[in-house]
């Protein structure tokens, strides 16, 4: 977009570029310098000692295999159906499934509080798993209904006239076409699913049932003002996500502006 | 959209009516019934997890927010109408929470969507080593706010990171613990979320601009226009769709706002980050005042379906065109 012509003004604009981009890499390394003071490498030590981290880590994949899962299997079929299929009322249903879309956590809060209780679903992992998805599930229909509704309807109908049954046609056909928003759905799941914080927070208080995101409140907890520990444990916890973002880029941008957009 | 409409724009198409030989009108009907099969059995799992929980929850907020509860299931709670409502229309805190919500939505998504537009505009200049600041700026967007909390703890702390490089740059006098005082502890929640936030908004600048034809930029050029010039009356109007979307996006993650103030500032000092969603937790989990987080839960799900009707109608708009 800038034309520089100059070596100049080429130099220019990198300095630019460098100067706004230093404040985005500064916390990290805050995070990674701090973990690393007093004892040093001791610090990632003392976390790993508090024997959690596994569990942690394990729970957090749990939980969030399951809501992928779970809102992964609810979408397809949903965006199928809305797209493609003859539904009474199909306008009213998808109103009803939309009006979610924007819903807070927090207003899920005391419902799910008592409900948990009332049923004894405290430190059940289903008891995040559900309301995760739920909140999720309206955003990736929209997204998906949109990608479907592009799927031309000719295809589905030569599976039709050949004698294949509409799971068959939405299973052969369909869903192979589907890989690029299935992606997309894939990746901001399991972002907003290994990220949550007040859900699990909430729900899980039995240490052997948290997540990662509560790593750090719950090394806080075991020796307070270790903050090399606490930045420590943030390091531990940060580690996966960039690995994962780096090793699957484009799937994460993409994903993410994919929920942005709709 | 709806099962009417297709029938009718099918048979529009001569893909459907050539090939078939003696099959009059009548068949062909039948046939289209046939092929498009019940759709309901496909949308029940969405529906009944979204309507089980989300709606579930809505109903029953509503009606806690009539109560005055402690939460324990053993104790009886009183009915007290909209006396909830009533005490948070009067609550200093409430209508703080709120203009928290509203200013700090302003601020963010301004910054954000400058600092994304810059980003997106450079790095389409040729820039050196691209990927790498790209990752830099998209990074933030992945990781969890829990995660980072303690580190911008220790960073705006009063012997931390910030102070360290303000005093090493000769301004002694800014010094300050960032977090103790409200004046300050809202402009660190919110650099916060703006360091989170802009790769997003940088990505969708960046696909954005991939659109224009360079050919338009070429003409502006010949035509004697700077880069300045060029970026704003040419690139910025045809990024207005992306502008609109991040919009929506900010405002309804403005309301969604939790982890951060709740982990950085715990919602002060003397509820100086508090917002919505801070102010139901404290008022439940901490207060045990269940009917009367509740009547704030309703007030925060109207402010959030009014958004998402907003989002609604203008993702409508955009199929339509």
């Amino acid at each position: 977009m800038f034309e520089a012509r100059t070596r100049t003004s080429r130099i220019g604009l990198q300095v630019l570029v460098t100067i706004l981009a230093l404040p985005f890499l500064a916390p990290l390394v805050a995070m990674v310098q701090g973990s690393l003071g007093g004892r040093g490498i001791g610090n990632y030590q003392k976390v790993f000692d508090t024997g959690v981290v596994g569990t942690y880590f394990r729970n957090s994949i749990i939980i969030s295999v399951c809501v992928i899962s779970l809102v992964y299997i609810c979408t397809m079929l949903a965006a199928f159906g809305f797209a493609k299929l003859r539904i009474a009322g199909k306008e009213v249903w998808f109103w009803l499934l939309i009006a979610a879309l924007t819903m807070p956590e927090a207003v899920l809060l005391t419902p799910l509080f008592v409900t948990a209780s009332k049923f004894d679903m405290y430190n059940e992992f289903i008891a995040v798993i559900l309301p995760l998805a739920a909140l999720q599930v309206p955003f990736t229909v929209l997204l998906a209904r949109n990608f479907f509704n592009g799927v031309p309807t000719e295809l589905m109908d030569a599976g039709r006239v050949d004698g294949a049954s509409i799971v068959q046609v939405f299973w052969r056909i369909v869903l192979p076409l589907t890989r690029p928003i299935a992606a997309a759905i894939v990746v901001l799941t399991l972002i907003n699913s290994w990220n949550a914080y007040l859900l699990p927070m909430l729900m899980l208080n039995d240490p052997s049932k948290q997540v990662v995101t509560l790593l750090p409140s719950f090394f806080t907890s075991q020796y307070t003002n270790d903050q090399t520990g606490v930045l420590a444990a943030a390091v531990i916890t940060a580690v996966p996500e960039i690995v994962a973002y780096l090793s699957l880029q484009k799937y994460f941008e993409r994903g993410l502006a994919a929920g942005a957009l709709k | 959209m709806s099962g009417a409409t297709t029938t009718p724009r099918s048979q529009g198409r001569p893909v459907s009516t050539t090939g078939r030989p003696g099959g009059g009108h009548r068949t062909r009907t039948r046939r289209r019934n046939h092929l498009q099969a019940a759709g309901l059995p496909w949308i029940l799992p969405a529906v009944v997890l979204v309507i089980g929980l989300v709606y579930f929850s809505i109903g029953y907020t509503g009606f806690v927010s009539t109560l005055d509860w402690n939460g324990f299931i053993l104790s009886s709670p009183e009915h007290v109408g909209g006396a909830n409502f009533t005490k948070m229309f009067g609550d200093t805190v409430f209508w703080q929470a709120l203009w928290h919500t509203a200013y700090f939505y302003v601020i963010t998504f301004v910054v954000q969507t400058v600092l994304g537009f810059v980003f997106a505009a450079l790095m389409h200049s040729r820039v050196r080593l691209g990927v790498v600041y790209k990752v830099i700026i998209f990074v933030p967007t992945v990781l969890a706010p829990a995660t980072m909390a303690p580190v911008f703890r220790q960073i705006f702390d009063a012997d931390g990171q910030f102070n360290w490089l303000l005093s090493h740059a000769g301004l002694d006098s800014l010094t300050r613990p960032w977090l103790a005082d409200a004046s300050t502890a809202m402009p660190v929640v919110m650099a916060i979320t703006v360091w989170q936030w802009t790769g997003l908004t940088f990505i969708l600048f960046y696909a954005a601009m991939s659109q224009i034809d360079p050919e338009i930029l070429e003409a502006a050029r010949i035509d004697g226009a700077g880069n300045v010039r060029t970026l704003r009356s040419i690139v910025w109007p045809m990024c207005g769709g992306t502008t609109a979307a991040l919009a929506m996006l900010g405002l309804i993650g403005a309301l969604k706002t939790f982890d951060v103030p709740y982990l950085v500032t715990k919602a002060g000092p003397n509820h100086g980050t508090e917002f919505l969603g801070t102010y139901i937790y404290q008022t439940m989990v901490q207060e045990k005042h269940f009917g009367y987080a509740a009547a704030i839960s309703v007030a925060l799900l109207v402010l959030a379906i009014g958004g998402g009707v907003l989002m609604s109608i203008r993702s409508r708009r955009t199929e339509g065109s």
